[in-house]
């Protein structure tokens, strides 16, 4: 019990850490709430169904393939739809769930309403510090906190990840020195729906798909974001452990738990947003950004 | 005051404006429609959307005028819906009884929501508002006993005694409430919410009490959306999770953001458009929600400021000195005087510096 | 009239007009900056010179654009800027920036939640070459060494005085050749507008020309050997230090001098 519980909340932070992560960057890059992000997650888990069962690939180049498309159908609608709409936020937010409904809706047409499941990439089990746990647990892991290093890395040391993070403080001056903010804007958006469809892709194996379950990580997500502080990557990262663990603690000690972990994690942040505002690591300075 | 002064009141009121024109002319229609067409289906889609009118209303009030854009506005709804139908299964109280009971819980559960959020600013409060109808929904889940949990409370009194009494009641409400709402934005206290949504800071600073402001707007919208609560539940007779879902939630803000924001008049005219399109695509199921969403993206992406205001354009012209509206086919401001120029289209001919500018100061 | 010969200004505006809706900022603005020199643009609050220097960084077409279609009001341009003989009123923001052309806006402006050193960095983002951007980064932190003390330090939280340095220091990572500095002397004490008015006349002397705005007449009379006046969306003067000052008219309405 105690194992799964550990494997679980490790799993489900890992997850929330790249939705959160992805979804904090294209609000500090683009200014826009992006509702249709964990849409992305759920896109990828579909097309790697569509990718093993309809065309037959393997579960790894199904995977690479429905990243890339999800990268294409992701940077196509914000260049399309919510880039030139930038300037009515109301409009975008409403957009973005309208796409979301969208790509939901797509895949009810497309596989109905069943639950799919996607074959495991790796099998058999391996021994943790004395306990047996499934290959593909520990691959799904090892590969969620590799992706975020590598991500974190980039916005850290490189110079693309300076030009987004300055974009993300002021475009306008960004602009000014020399930055190209509608393609550093494009490139985050890109960065952002990898990062989902990525999660999308390696938990594909281990959770059930279908078209609604984009809905129940978005509001977790965003519980997340709001937890850790708006823009803050660390406080990303440790608020998604902290709403991963309290969830599963809840799913797995209460009696129909399963129906009160949303509440409690939710219940959680609006806690913790009483004794901070900004969030866990969210920075205010006074006066205007 | 006769007859006359009176129409010519009305006429140089309303009859002057094309976009207010069309308001009673809607009215008109409305009032009258069940003498020529009385199908139950047709009653039935309009009640709700009647219903749901006062719904997105009551989110325009908060969210588009005071700025505190809520995203869990089913909090209001649903507490609503459930206390009325509580009450009239548990008490047996009519609807009459019912529905105000459901709107004042609505109104303290304004303040339940409200509170914490004075804290909270921006996107955080945004985001934290849609906490709540989630919460209530697990408590919701856990009392199933009491509330019935994934089927909810049913088997309640009926609004009215025929469809067609519902439907007026609930056209009645939505004329009734929908005038009330937009009578308080156009109010001092409508100008206090403005000013919070504009520059809290600054409002605080000229000696507005801000908390108190949006608590109140808090509580009013929480009185409305309750109201529309307690009616849903009774139309439908049924008060389940499902008013408390994520999407109840954006409903609202879909409707009134697609009608255009801060107006109440956008709010409702973008649930009269939007409700009744989403009942009419029943005639393919599968395709619903789809070509709905698709269609609310298109519109938007062409008329990013929602319905109204790109209506308004088109048929009424602002005075550029004393910025009253006009019918377009003026060629002289009503009230000053001061000529109409055809606003230029953009990048047509040469620009002209001097003409009508005014030096910066 | 110290007017330098056209073929060498490396900045000419032309005709330039701007309005929001029916306001205009701008009315038939002209002037122009030759190769290596100082000028000032001086004028008082809300006479355009801000707009002018958005203008010409092309955050005014840029604002133009991304607002269109919005209730923000319209804007219409009109006129030419020319930056070393070439067009550049056409082009965004950050193509005029790898001209040369490099804003230094108003209000200072950091990357409030980068460290300072971030900040510098941000400035040469488009210097690719490492030698030439450790120079520039040696010759910034010589010339503002609290920027190198508090290389670490999250930028929001410095003193305004030092948000300025940090403003112009991350302008000059670019290697700009057209520095515009937008009213530096804002909320600063006096002796800290001095020594910050010395290092911008130290700045032109290393070489790098520079258009500066400002409200502190006196002050910007005395570094700047040619200058603008800039009023009520018009340029009314222009002319060397001794030509301003001896204009009565100017003096009095414009510049708020103390008469000599």
């Amino acid at each position: 019990m105690l194992t799964d519980i550990l494997i679980t909340t490790l799993i489900n932070a890992s997850v929330y850490a790249m939705l959160a992560t992805g979804f904090s960057l294209i609000f500090g890059v683009a200014r826009i709430i992006n509702l249709a992000h964990t849409a992305f997650y759920m896109l990828a888990g579909y097309f790697i169904f569509s990718f093993t069962t309809v065309l037959g690939l393997g579960l790894l180049p199904a995977m690479l393939l429905s990243i890339a498309l999800v990268v294409v159908i992701a940077v196509l609608s914000y260049r399309i739809l919510i880039d030139p709409m930038r300037e009515h936020e109301a409009a975008v937010l409403i957009i973005t769930v309208a796409l979301a409904m969208v790509f939901q809706e797509l895949m009810l047409v497309f596989y109905g309403g069943h639950f799919r499941s996607v074959p495991q990439l790796v099998s058999g089990y391996v021994t943790v510090l004395g306990v047996r746990v499934s290959s593909q647990y520990v691959v799904t892991i090892g590969a969620l906190v590799a992706i975020l290093a590598a991500v974190w890395l980039v916005l850290m040391k490189t110079r693309l990840g300076l030009a987004i993070r300055a974009t993300a403080q002021d475009r306008e001056i960004a602009n000014v020195m020399g930055m190209d903010v509608s393609l550093i804007s494009t490139v985050t958006m890109a960065i952002a729906s990898a990062q989902a469809a990525a999660a999308g892709a390696l938990v594909a194996p281990l959770f059930i798909l279908e078209p609604r379950m984009w809905l129940y990580p978005l509001t977790i997500v965003l519980a997340i974001v709001v937890l850790g502080g708006i823009g803050s990557l660390k406080g990303s990262i440790i608020a998604s452990a902290i709403i991963a663990l309290s969830e599963t603690l809840v799913t797995f000690l209460l009696p129909s738990g399963a129906f009160l972990k949303g509440a409690f994690s939710l219940g959680v942040m609006i806690v913790v947003l009483l004794i901070r505002p900004e969030g866990l690591f969210g920075v205010s300075f006074e006066g205007e950004r | 005051m006769n007859p006359r002064r009176l129409y010519r009141r009305f006429a140089s009121e309303v009859l002057v404006l094309p976009g207010r024109t069309t308001v009673l002319a809607v009215c008109l229609v409305l009032l009258i429609l069940p003498l020529f067409h009385r199908h139950p289906y047709t009653l039935r889609v309009l009640s709700l959307t009647f219903i749901f009118a006062i719904f997105a209303a009551s989110w325009d009030l908060l969210s588009g005028f005071v700025g505190q854009l809520s995203l869990g506005h089913a909090i209001f709804f649903g507490v609503a819906a459930y206390t009325s139908a509580l009450l009239n299964l548990q008490a047996g109280l009519p609807p009459l009884v019912t529905i105000p009971a459901g709107a004042l819980v609505a109104v303290l559960m304004g303040l339940v929501v409200g509170i914490p959020c004075l804290r909270l600013k921006g996107q955080y409060l945004s985001l934290a508002t849609m906490g709540f109808p989630i919460i209530l929904t697990g408590l919701v889940y856990l009392f199933s006993d009491l509330t019935g949990g994934e089927l909810g409370v049913s088997g309640l009194a009926r609004l009215g005694p025929t469809r067609l009494s519902e439907y007026y009641i609930a056209l009645v409400l939505v004329l009734g409430l929908g005038l009330i709402m937009w009578k308080i934005t156009d109010s001092k206290v409508g100008l206090v919410f403005h000013a919070i949504r504009e520059d809290e800071i600054t409002a605080r600073a000229s000696g507005i009490n801000t908390p108190l402001y949006k608590l109140l707007a808090f509580c009013l919208s929480g009185f409305f959306a309750g109201i529309s609560g307690g009616l849903y539940s009774h139309f439908m007779r049924v008060a389940g999770p499902s008013t408390l879902s994520v999407l109840t939630s954006f409903q609202p803000v879909i409707w009134t953001i697609f009608g255009g924001v801060a107006s109440i008049y956008g709010a409702i005219a973008g649930t009269f458009v939007l409700y009744p399109l989403m009942e009419f695509l029943r005639v393919a199921p599968e395709l619903r929600t789809l070509i709905f969403a698709a269609l609310v993206v298109l519109v938007l992406r062409f008329m990013p400021e929602g319905l109204t205001p790109w209506f308004i354009d088109r048929v009424e012209s602002e005075c550029p000195r004393c910025k009253e509206h006009n019918a377009v086919t003026r060629r002289t401001c009503r009230v000053c005087g001061a000529p109409l120029g055809r606003p230029s289209a953009p990048g047509a001919g040469p620009f002209q510096p001097g003409k009508g500018g005014r030096v910066a100061g | 009239m110290v007017t330098p010969p056209e073929a060498s200004n490396l900045l000419e505006v032309r005709g330039l007009t701007v309005c929001y809706d029916t306001a205009m900022l701008l009315n038939n603005v002209s002037l122009s900056v030759g190769r290596g020199e100082l000028v000032g643009l001086v004028g008082p609050n809300g006479a355009g010179k801000t707009t002018l220097l958005r203008t010409v960084a092309g955050l005014v077409r840029w604002e133009k654009q991304s607002k269109q279609g919005t209730r923000a009001g319209n804007i219409t341009i009109a006129g030419e800027v020319r930056f070393d003989g070439e067009r550049i009123d056409s082009l965004p923001p950050h193509v005029i920036a790898r001209r040369g052309l490099v804003l230094c806006p108003e209000r200072r402006r950091p990357f409030t939640e980068l460290t300072v050193a971030d900040n510098l960095m941000a400035g040469a983002y488009l210097q690719k070459d490492r030698r030439a951007l450790r120079e520039t980064l040696d010759m910034v932190h010589q010339m503002f060494p609290v920027l190198k003390q508090r290389a670490r330090q999250i930028s929001g939280t410095l003193s305004g005085g030092e948000q300025q340095m940090l403003a112009i220091g991350r302008a000059l990572m670019t290697r700009p050749r057209l520095l515009c500095v937008d009213e530096p002397s804002t909320g600063l004490s006096p002796l800290v507008k001095k020594e910050l008015f010395a290092k911008i006349s130290e700045i032109n002397r290393r070489g790098i020309t520079v258009l500066l705005v400002e409200q502190d007449t006196a002050l910007t009379l005395s570094v700047c050997a040619r200058s603008y006046v800039l009023s009520h969306s018009r340029i009314v003067a222009s002319g060397a230090r001794q030509d301003l000052l001896a204009d009565q008219t100017v003096h009095r309405s414009y510049l708020g001098l103390q008469s000599p």
